[in-house]
């Protein structure tokens, strides 16, 4: 090994870096403006508004009591329609899904609720709704714990099961936190497979290795500096994943040495499954087609976007093959929940895999000619 | 005195010093297809030695023999007397390569391409301005390789071979693919390399870069060496006539020629070659014209080259444009 070569090598790859502005783009721009993007919908997504359609056919100081009950109950922005029109037809026309219609004689049923006690009395506050709009059974289920409570309140008798909330972790765990270790590990993963197919098959392609195989730098060189260039990158493009995540979220992720770990073992990993490719597929353009063909399904099935737990049995089943599902398992483990056992279970089974693929890779990878 | 085995000693000693490359029976098989047929050969020190011949022919796949990329299928090679099967390390410390087709790193300019690779060979003492210079390259010097037409492309891939100061420089088709100029400014500085006393082998299919830069040319075919010498020798042993050429002339020169017993070979623009023994047969020709009222628009004769003695040997011509090269 000879640091010299080693330098050198990493010279030329970081310059040809910063000097191919779209190789910049998609290394450092693209995983933080993902964040920016995926981290705003989530974000809306934690203190959503709804907007609420009401019409008031009763027309009364209570009626405007109930109205003005709901308004205080921050999930909901309420309209208010005209009362002289058909409420099912306005829905249809404006698209709206839910329309709550006060009924007329509202006041005069409450009154002889309240004041006269008689418990036939009763209000239906009627919901014009599209079965079809997917928020409406939210919207819904609000509305009736909002009128459960009311109706509880005018019984005058104090609740008997009341819940408490008590999280298992040290701060509210949002969705943001969980995508975040997802796009560390994704974008190490893509840099890395791209990164030795790229270096191996193009150089190749083009004659450059047949040159350097008439220098003094030894196989060994040439590819502990595609790793080390593969891992500064990495760990710049880290840096900024998370920048962004503290400045503009706020995100709750711990950080220890478990990250830097698992970055150093995804980047051997990925760089060694593109070398195996580059050696099956001869082509440049191959190799880069059977490298989107290994990436496609990690990004997707490992968990990356969403919980592993959110698809079907099967597909629960086949990710725990995909060696970034660790990776994004390992991350989550120490950022999230500080669970070392997990962190380390994740850590060895990636490390065997890397190791082995790296091996495969570094013995599969020549450069004489035969 | 000395004994026999001592004298051997000697003559290895000294045949050592004298040869930079040793081919003995080299042979190559790619699966069936034979690339190179047992073929032996010597490169002296301080020599320019060229491989002429056609696509195909085993020319690149010897030179990346000796260069220690390829493994020999049987024979030996050795290169400053050290077997290139086995001392590969040491052997590319003293040797300068352009492979064919050189390319290099898209983004990188020319001065931190050659910068580049003069650390891979840890030199600290390679002059790159002198390289610069060598290979003409000084306006170019903080180009991006990507934006270099390809004669600087070559040009650069030479002053590249150079940075280890080898003992030995191979120069795998240094000018294919280039235009006439491009060409001819490409030998320029290989003309600058013969100068400074390096050992180089070149491999070529234009017969001018072996004419005008060669000490030795082996012409190889179909992975066989069918004669070797100077450009000079060849020419003299295997082409000894003389090429009149006739350009724009009446149908009837043809079967005039024909009837002396000539064997005219027409090529095209409008032009007739005959092949001639002595130089008097050109007196003779003109006369048969003029006699026969016949009229022709110019004359030209000359000694063959080494196409005609590449066509001779083998049959065949080096490239397939090589008609109206060898007419022009």
């Amino acid at each position: 090994m000879s640091l010299r070569v080693i330098d050198a090598n990493l010279i030329v790859s970081i310059k040809s870096f910063y000097r191919e502005k779209t190789a910049v783009f998609f290394r450092v721009a693209f995983p933080v403006l993902l964040i920016l993007v995926f981290g705003t919908i989530f974000m809306n997504q934690d203190n959503v508004r709804y907007d609420f359609y009401m019409q008031d056919l009763d027309q009364t100081d209570s009626s405007t009591e109930l109205v003005k009950t709901l308004e205080i109950n921050e999930n909901f922005k309420i309209i208010m329609i005209d009362p002289n029109i058909d409420a099912a037809q306005y829905a249809r026309k404006n698209k709206i899904n839910l329309i709550v219609v006060i009924p007329k004689g509202y006041e005069s049923s409450l009154m002889q609720r309240m004041g006269l006690e008689d418990l036939s009395a009763s209000a239906t506050i009627k919901y014009i709704y599209d079965p079809s709009s997917t928020s409406v059974d939210t919207k819904m289920q609000i509305l009736n714990s909002v009128f459960a409570e009311i109706n509880q309140r005018m019984s005058g008798k104090p609740t008997f099961i009341k819940p408490a909330v008590t999280s298992i972790l040290s701060r509210d765990y949002r969705f943001i936190d969980f995508f975040v270790p997802g796009i560390i590990a994704m974008t190490v993963m893509t840099a890395s497979l791209f990164g030795a197919v790229n270096v191996n098959a193009e150089l190749r392609q083009k004659g450059v290795i047949k040159k350097l195989s008439t220098t003094p730098i030894t196989h060994t060189d040439w590819i502990l500096s595609n790793v080390l260039y593969q891992f500064l990158l990495s760990v710049i493009s880290t840096i900024l994943i998370l920048l962004v995540s503290y400045a503009v979220f706020d995100v709750s992720l711990k950080l220890n040495f478990w990250l830097p770990v698992f970055v150093v073992l995804d980047v051997f990993a990925f760089v060694g499954i593109g070398m195996i490719l580059t050696r099956v597929a001869k082509e440049a353009e191959s190799a880069a087609a059977a490298a989107n063909a290994i990436m496609f399904p990690m990004m997707f099935l490992s968990g990356t976007f969403f919980p592993v737990e959110m698809m079907p049995g099967f597909l629960q089943k086949f990710s725990r093959i995909l060696p970034l599902y660790y990776v994004n398992e390992g991350l989550r483990a120490s950022m999230i929940f500080m669970d070392n056992m997990v962190a380390l279970r994740c850590s060895v089974i990636i490390g065997v895999f890397a190791a082995a693929v790296f091996v495969l890779g570094m013995m599969t990878t020549k450069w004489e000619e035969g | 005195m000395l004994n026999d085995s001592e004298w051997i000693i000697i003559i290895n000693m000294t045949k050592e010093a004298e040869h930079a490359i040793e081919v003995e029976n080299l042979t190559k098989l790619y699966g069936d297809l034979l690339a190179v047929n047992d073929i032996s050969f010597t490169v002296r020190k301080g020599e320019v030695f060229a491989f002429l011949g056609p696509n195909g022919a085993g020319k690149t796949t010897t030179v990346e023999i000796i260069e220690t990329i390829r493994t020999p299928t049987s024979g030996k090679v050795s290169l400053l007397g050290m077997d290139v099967t086995k001392k590969k390390r040491k052997i590319v410390r003293r040797i300068g390569v352009l492979p064919q087709g050189f390319s290099s790193f898209d983004r990188i300019t020319v001065r931190e391409t050659i910068q580049y690779y003069s650390r891979l060979f840890n030199c600290r003492n390679t002059d790159i301005d002198e390289l610069i210079e060598l290979a003409n390259l000084k306006d170019k010097s903080k180009e991006q390789f990507m934006n270099l037409s390809g004669g600087l492309k070559q040009r650069l891939g030479i002053a590249i071979a150079l940075v280890n100061n080898p003992e030995v420089v191979f120069l795998d088709e240094p000018t294919t693919g280039l235009d006439p100029r491009a060409r001819r400014e490409v030998w320029d500085v290989l003309l600058g390399l013969k100068k400074k006393g390096k050992t180089v082998f070149l491999t070529t299919h234009y017969m001018e870069e072996a004419e005008l830069l060669t000490d030795t040319v082996a012409i190889i075919s179909k992975g066989s060496i069918v004669a070797m010498g100077s450009p000079g020798e060849l020419i003299e042993s295997n082409a000894n006539y003389l090429v009149l050429t006739l350009q724009s002339v009446d149908e009837k020169v043809f079967e005039i020629l024909q009837k002396m017993g000539f064997e005219p070979a027409p090529t095209n623009h409008k032009k007739i070659k005959v092949r001639m023994e002595h130089q008097d047969d050109v007196r003779k020709i003109l006369n048969a014209i003029k006699d026969a009222g016949a009229s022709f628009l110019s004359l030209d004769v000359r000694k063959p080259n080494l196409e005609e003695v590449f066509l001779k040997l083998t049959g065949a011509a080096l490239r397939e444009d090589i008609a109206e090269e060898v007419t022009q």
